[in-house]
């Protein structure tokens, strides 16, 4: 039971954070599965266009572990399948039908889950298709459901910016949550950890039994999960551990009280781009400007599936990520501003990690897509070195990477390391260099040696 | 005007995009462009936001941190040739005639300067880096204002190219710019950035040697009652601390310089563990050598720590040099045993080697060639570090 304060790392203040109240989507005309969401899966496509399908249905597998298959967000038509180039499946696109009809499969009693064995519940989630939703560290990838992992991780805050506030989307879910612990803690051999806040108010998170819950605080990235992993059990090389999201824990647990998939998903809409932003109750697989439409702001806007530090730009007739639970609107491009570098520059106009600018106080700033500069050699002014609450070096890591000495890089710890924990150096970088990227560069050429 | 100025800019762009009229300019352009407006580059990826720091930014407030020098330094220069031929001027005469000393260095190493990087940007078809401001902005910090031109744009372009260009550019060097430009003309023309004949505009065959030089001629004698003792210029500790003594352009002035420090510091573009650990790492060997002088015949032996302090260069390199966030050492650890070892090394070479009684250059140079030791020191620790953390 940890209880780590972490200094390092820095909260965003983009305007927009989303409010607490909760609105009730309305029923899309059509959701998509993007087998691009999920790193190095080969996929095999099951369906045909014009096949129907209910929700839960298998819509493709893996051809690397023929037994884990991908469920349908939806029921209705596969109205197109979307090719991008060398072939690879972009999109598998559902119209949904007026009445959805899901798969069913065994139902078990609260009480009855502690008493299934390991296998069992492997079972009932390969049925089920909901392997998807765990991933492991290293490499941030779907899991291998053969495997049995050290450890279960789970992040119980959101310091990402804009994310959404578990507080309340796990309000009165706690039997499901519960049982979601109860069957994850059957697939270790070690326990399952739950990270929460000093500021945690949620009673599902609080009274939730079962789990090792570890109190942290401080600013993001610590509610990353690789963070957490970090400080409370680090990963060593040929360690396992897998994570769940919140919200897919859930998903698990209803899945095994009620035998039914459930695509529901609780997302936020916010960032400068959004009128009113809020928690949104909608679909997986939502497409983004239908669920928008009438909540963004005039101009040109750049909807992000994912936070904006880690999100992917989502194309005009773009659809949710599937373990993406934010969705990020932000001004695309901005004002040249004339002898911007020379000015003194007040932080009602700039925004840095750094006092480079005079500072009148702490407000919520209006982010745009403007890079704020061009693309130069490394000039380290310890940027990433404040915005990395591990204990990695991200210079001498980056470093190695880029000269692709893989023993270094091993030595240098990345295993623990992932993109995301990584965006926020990006964020910071003077240099404008992309470290997220790197590392990502660098996890590729670690898995192909592995 | 402004928008003129744009849409001037706007209409042009074409002629040096590939293909143009201009292309082989099209650097040039870029540059211009960037430097007028701030760039419209937006994310493509990764982090959609960016902070506002760039490096143009952080290498503006370095220059900055230096325009108070400059003025300082024009000052300094028309009061010591005040003193030297005994002419009495108003405040501003004294600034008129420093002023025209000084602007001709400075135009001649910012003209030298930017012709190299231009050119090597071009050639070499990277983006002009504005690193070189800050080079060419500390080069005429660092030399006596009696230098002849030629001499300055020499050495202006030693440092660029071969103390940066060769690598690669900005972020590539592994010494710094601006001292590889002084270290040059300090070995080539020894006779015109050293002694005691060219730190004061006097009359021909003046003679004026920095406080530094005052203690290290002498021997068997204790250093402060020997600087207390120099008529010709004041060289009390305040009045050293405030600056008005014979030296480079730029290093006189100490309180100017800390506040400058201190202006790096805040703003986060200089990193305080370098500054921290130099300065203990002064204090320290000060110390020690006081300790030795009652067994020696070197009175630089028996010079303390503050005296140190305010004496010759150390203190603006301190602040301006030895942070130097790409060749010094690029780990937190590293910098602090960086900055003790720079502080250790000036009061080493000062007090130990007759022949050079300012150490501050020589010590960052050697430095800047052992940054990457010690970091690979720091980076193995942390590697042991892990593997013991794994282990458990």
């Amino acid at each position: 039971m940890a209880d780590l304060n972490i200094k390092k790392g820095h909260n965003i203040r983009i305007s927009g954070v989303p409010s607490d109240e909760l609105q009730k989507g309305l029923k899309p005309k059509t959701v998509a599965i993007q087998p691009t969401d999920f790193r190095t899966l080969r996929p095999k496509i099951l369906v045909k266009e014009g096949d129907t399908v209910k929700i839960g249905s298998p819509l493709f597998h893996c051809k690397t572990h023929f037994n884990v298959f991908w469920p349908s967000p939806g029921a209705g038509t596969v109205s197109s399948i979307q090719f991008g180039p060398r072939r690879v499946v972009e999109k598998i696109i559902i119209e949904l039908a007026e009445t959805e009809e899901s798969e069913c499969h065994d139902s078990f009693r609260a009480a009855e889950i502690p008493t299934l064995g390991k296998e069992q519940i492997l079972s009932a989630l390969l049925k089920g298709n909901l392997i998807p939703f765990i991933r492991q560290r290293p490499f941030n990838k779907v899991v291998n459901p053969m495997d049995t992992p050290r450890d279960i991780f789970i992040s119980g805050w959101n310091t990402a910016p804009l994310s959404v506030n578990l507080d309340v989307i796990l309000r009165r879910r706690l039997p499901q949550f519960q049982a979601g612990i109860n069957i994850l803690k059957k697939l270790t051999t070690g326990s399952v950890h739950l990270s929460i806040n000093e500021n945690t108010v949620s009673d599902t998170l609080l009274e939730v039994k079962g789990a090792d819950v570890h109190t942290l605080n401080g600013p993001h990235p610590v509610g990353n999960v690789g963070i957490q992993i970090h400080h409370i059990a680090p990963l060593k090389l040929n360690d396992l551990i897998w994570t769940v999201n919140a919200q897919d824990v859930v998903r698990i647990g209803t899945f095994f009280l009620t035998g039914k998939y459930d695509p529901t998903i609780f997302v936020t809409a916010g960032g400068p781009g959004v009128k009113t932003p809020t928690h949104i109750k909608t679909r997986m697989g939502v497409r983004l400007d239908a669920l928008l439409s009438e909540k963004l702001n005039e101009g040109k806007q750049r909807i992000i599936s994912g936070d904006v530090l880690t999100g992917k730009t989502a194309t005009k007739n773009g659809y949710l990520g599937f373990y993406d639970s934010t969705i990020s609107v932000i001004p695309e491009g901005g004002e040249r501003e004339f002898m911007g570098m020379i000015k003194p520059g007040s932080s009602l106009t700039r925004y840095s990690l750094t006092n480079a600018f005079i500072g009148f106080g702490k407000k919520f700033f209006s982010f745009n897509t403007l890079q704020n500069g061009s693309e130069r050699y490394m000039v380290p002014i310890n940027a990433w070195e404040d915005a990395l609450p591990m204990d990695i070096l991200p210079n001498a890591l980056y470093r190695a990477i880029h000269v692709e000495d893989i023993e270094e890089m091993e030595q240098l710890g990345i295993i623990e390391c992932d993109e995301e924990d990584f965006a926020l150096c990006s964020f910071a970088c003077p240099s404008k260099i992309d470290v997220g990227g790197m590392i990502r560069q660098g996890l590729n050429l670690m898995e192909k040696e592995v | 005007m402004i928008k003129f100025l744009q849409k001037f800019l706007d209409d042009n762009r074409f002629r040096f995009e590939k293909d143009g009229s201009l292309e082989k300019f099209a650097i040039m352009f870029e540059a211009a462009d960037t430097i007028l407006f701030s760039t419209d580059e937006v994310t493509e990826s990764g982090p959609h936001i960016r902070d506002s720091i760039d490096t143009k930014r952080v290498m503006i407030l370095v220059v900055a941190a230096l325009i108070p020098l400059y003025i300082f330094g024009a000052m300094n220069v028309g009061v010591q040739n005040g003193i030297a031929m005994g002419v009495e001027r108003s405040n501003w005469g004294q600034f008129w005639f420093g002023l025209n000393k000084i602007l001709p260095i400075i135009l001649v190493a910012f003209i030298t300067g930017a012709f190299w990087e231009v050119l090597f940007a071009m050639v070499r078809k990277h983006p002009i880096s504005e690193g070189f401001l800050v080079t060419c902005a500390l080069i005429p910090l660092v030399m006596p204002a009696s230098i002849p031109l030629w001499q300055v744009s020499m050495a202006t372009t030693f440092g660029i190219v071969i103390g940066k260009e060769i690598f690669g550019g900005v972020g590539m060097n592994i010494f710094n710019p601006a001292l590889v430009a002084r270290a040059f003309l300090f070995f080539t023309y020894p006779g015109r950035i050293s002694g005691d004949k060219v730190w004061v505009l006097g009359p021909d065959g003046y003679s004026g040697a920095t406080a530094l030089a005052v203690p290290a001629a002498e021997v068997n004698q204790h250093a402060v009652s020997l600087l207390d003792g120099v008529t010709q210029f004041d060289f009390s500790w305040w009045n050293m601390f405030i600056g008005w003594v014979p030296g480079s352009i730029g290093e006189t002035s100490k309180l100017l310089i800390i506040f400058g420090a201190i202006f790096l510091v805040i703003t986060k573009i200089a990193n305080w563990r370098i500054m921290a650990g130099s300065l203990i790492g002064l204090a320290a060997t000060a110390y020690l050598t006081n300790l030795m002088a009652p067994f020696s015949s070197n009175t630089m032996l028996s010079m303390p720590a503050h005296y140190h302090l305010v004496m010759g260069g150390f203190l603006f390199g301190m602040a301006f040099m030895a942070t130097e966030p790409v060749t010094g050492c690029h780990t937190n650890q590293g910098r602090w045993v960086y900055g003790i070892l720079f502080g250790m090394l000036t009061v080493i070479v000062r007090s130990i080697n007759p022949a050079y009684p300012e150490g501050t250059m020589l010590a960052i140079l050697l430095l800047n060639a052992f940054a990457p030791l010690i970091d690979w020191f720091v980076i193995q620790s942390n590697i042991k570090h892990r593997m013991a953390r794994y282990a458990q």
